[in-house]
């Protein structure tokens, strides 16, 4: 029987998957035509009992079950039945339960063991039926009933899934564990089944379906809000067109102000800056180079022909007078070079009873090597005679000077 | 750099509403009991205190208001409400017009996204929002003169974009965003409406069961 059972289902599948183009179309249509498919096909499919006419003369229609599979498979948010009927369930339950004592009472452990499966099949049933609806209400809460369009559709939506829970939720109370464990008595499969795993299935959706209704509750709150609020901003257009010059009341000038219109106007003006303020130097140097390109570019551009004429005529003549104390800086270095050995700048200051300043003469000699060219500077090598300052550590003073050749 | 207390303390005293939209950032900070208490105790060296409006949770938004309310005070808020009752009507005729045309049946709400630029083709395909535009531009609130649609639209979101009823999350793209200032304007209207009794919302109903019918 099952190999014949088992045959069957594999032709429905097939006939499914053979037809699936005017299935899907009679799913997202709603009906289908007569004319659309061919009359062997139809009738194959009717008898097979995928589609069917609900009254003479009208278009063919899919079967609720195939639908639901199809919603199932699809996550389609349009699904919006949920099944609420506990109570059948419940009584479908006691029955196979009292199918399977029967069976083990008479010693029947083949029937029996058949009821068992049965009964297994039947609470795996409810509990995944139970799951679903609640995944089905997450499903409409999550997209804010996105598949209708209006508020008000949506507020009905809500009402509708609402009522829902509470028929679910009614539906739960009636399960009365009290009862299941009397009628399971002492047999360790029925407990398993009646008690054990029907209290867990339940446990999880009870606490499921209290955070749906919540969930619920407040989307309703928002969308009523949002009607509101739109009603809101109608009616005060209406009121005003009716009452051009209406005014609100003193309501901010009363002893106690609302704290809608307690409010403080704004005291923060912008900060000005510390030009003395040596650590914001970067910031205000790149402040002023902003400036100055800016004035640079406002500068109007001169036309060529705004410019003065250009005349050549001979520069005022001047004279460079030559410093006594340079002419003194380049025969030391003279003599140096005749000499042809190193000598100190001191001694050369004393030998020729210069007039001026040791010190001076110091400063110079280091500004006349420092000023040569660098080809002559490189036959010159300069020492300084010295030694650190005796406190403050990177200062070196310099008692005299040695020039040479290099 | 401002660490973020001084940077919300910093826009309070500048008279900004801190929403999510505006300062995700400030506006989280806010949130904690505790952030909240330590701005409120320096505002209160200023005579300020954080004030909110809205539902709590998500949409909080948060401004400065006064702790204590003396003469000056009174004075300057009651400037403040005569202020904002005359920009009900423009703003209100304004966020009609933006729902009508986006045909929506939820008016803005802070974070709604706004697209100029399908505002703008909608409304010059459709003489009765051209018209609805010319008006609502022409009121003292926006000042506009022009006659063309484009710089009247222009200049209407500009202006609200100056009073932070909008922000302009990227300035290259036309995409505007609602800000939590105006749930703070539905909140004005409640409260108008509550404290003088004129059932706005029926009367509303009625009209557009009247449409209906």
């Amino acid at each position: 029987m099952s190999g014949n059972l088992h045959q069957s289902g594999v032709r429905f599948l097939r006939q499914l998957g053979r037809h699936a183009e005017p299935i899907m179309k009679a799913y997202l249509g709603g009906s289908l035509a007569d004319e659309e498919l061919e009359p062997g096909v139809q009738e194959l499919l009717v008898k097979d009992g995928i589609l069917y006419r609900p009254e003479p003369g009208a278009d063919l229609h899919l079967r609720r079950v195939v639908r639901a599979l199809l919603e199932e498979a699809l996550r389609n948010d349009r699904n919006r039945q949920i099944d609420a009927n506990t109570a059948s369930a419940l009584a479908a339950f006691m029955t196979l339960a009292d199918h399977y004592k029967e069976a083990r009472h008479q010693g029947d452990y083949a029937a029996a063991d058949v009821h068992l499966a049965d009964l297994r099949e039947h609470v795996y049933a409810f509990g995944e039926t139970l799951r679903h609806s609640v995944r089905v209400l997450w499903g409409r809460i999550n997209n804010e009933f996105g598949y209708v369009g209006t508020l008000n559709a949506k507020i009905r939506e809500n009402e509708l899934a609402q009522s829902q829970v509470s028929e679910l939720l009614g539906g739960l109370e009636l399960v009365s564990f009290e009862a299941l464990a009397e009628t399971a008595g002492d047999l360790r499969e029925l407990r398993h089944l009646l008690v054990t795993n029907l209290q867990r299935t339940l446990s999880a959706c009870t606490q499921e379906l209290s955070i749906v209704q919540g969930r619920l509750l407040e989307l309703l709150g928002r969308f009523r809000e949002i009607r509101g609020r739109t009603r809101l901003l109608k009616g005060w257009l209406l009121h005003m067109a009716q009452r051009p010059d209406y005014q609100a009341g003193p309501h901010a000038s009363g002893r106690a102000v609302p704290q809608l219109f307690n409010q403080a106007p704004p005291i923060l003006a912008p900060a000005a800056l510390d030009i003395h303020d040596s650590t914001l130097e970067a910031e205000l140097l790149a402040l002023l180079a902003q400036v100055r390109a800016q004035t640079q570019q406002d500068r109007p551009a001169h036309l060529l022909g705004d410019a003065p004429d250009l005349t050549l005529h001979a520069p005022e003549t001047f004279e460079v007078r030559p410093s006594p104390i340079r002419a003194a800086v380049d025969a030391y270095f003279c003599q140096v070079i005749d000499r042809a050995q190193a000598i100190s700048a001191l001694d050369y200051h004393r030998q020729e009873a210069l007039p001026w300043d040791p010190e001076s003469w110091l400063y110079q000699v280091i500004g006349g090597y420092d000023g040569l060219p660098e080809a002559q500077k490189r036959h010159f090598e300069l020492d300084m005679i010295g030694d650190p300052h005796p406190l403050y550590s990177g200062n070196f003073i310099i008692r005299d000077l040695r020039l040479w050749l290099a | 750099m401002l660490s973020i207390k001084g940077q919300v303390i910093e826009r309070l005293l500048q008279g900004a509403f801190i929403c999510r939209t505006t300062d995700e950032d400030g506006w989280r900070f806010l949130t904690i009991p505790g952030n909240r208490d330590e701005v409120d105790s320096y505002l209160g060296q200023l005579n300020r205190q954080v004030a909110t409006v809205g539902t709590g949770g998500e949409g909080e938004v948060f401004f400065c208001g006064y702790r204590q309310l003396g003469d000056t005070e009174r004075k300057v808020i009651g400037q403040q409400f005569r202020d904002i009752c005359q920009a009900l009507t423009p703003l209100a005729e304004w966020l009609v017009l933006v729902q009508e045309a986006a045909a929506q049946d939820a008016p803005l709400t802070e974070g709604a996204p706004v697209r100029l630029n399908a505002l703008q083709t909608v409304i010059e395909d459709t003489p009765a929002f051209r018209e609805q535009l010319a008006r609502i531009s022409h009121y003292r609130l926006f000042g506009s003169t022009s006659p063309t649609v484009d710089t009247q639209l222009k200049l209407v979101f500009k202006r609200l974009c100056e009073l932070g009823y909008l922000t302009r999350p990227n300035p290259e793209k036309q995409i505007y965003l609602a800000t939590g200032k105006l749930d703070y304007l539905y909140e004005v209207i409640r409260f108008i409406d509550e404290a003088e009794g004129l059932s706005l919302e029926a009367q509303a109903e009625v009209a557009s069961q009247g449409q209906l019918l």
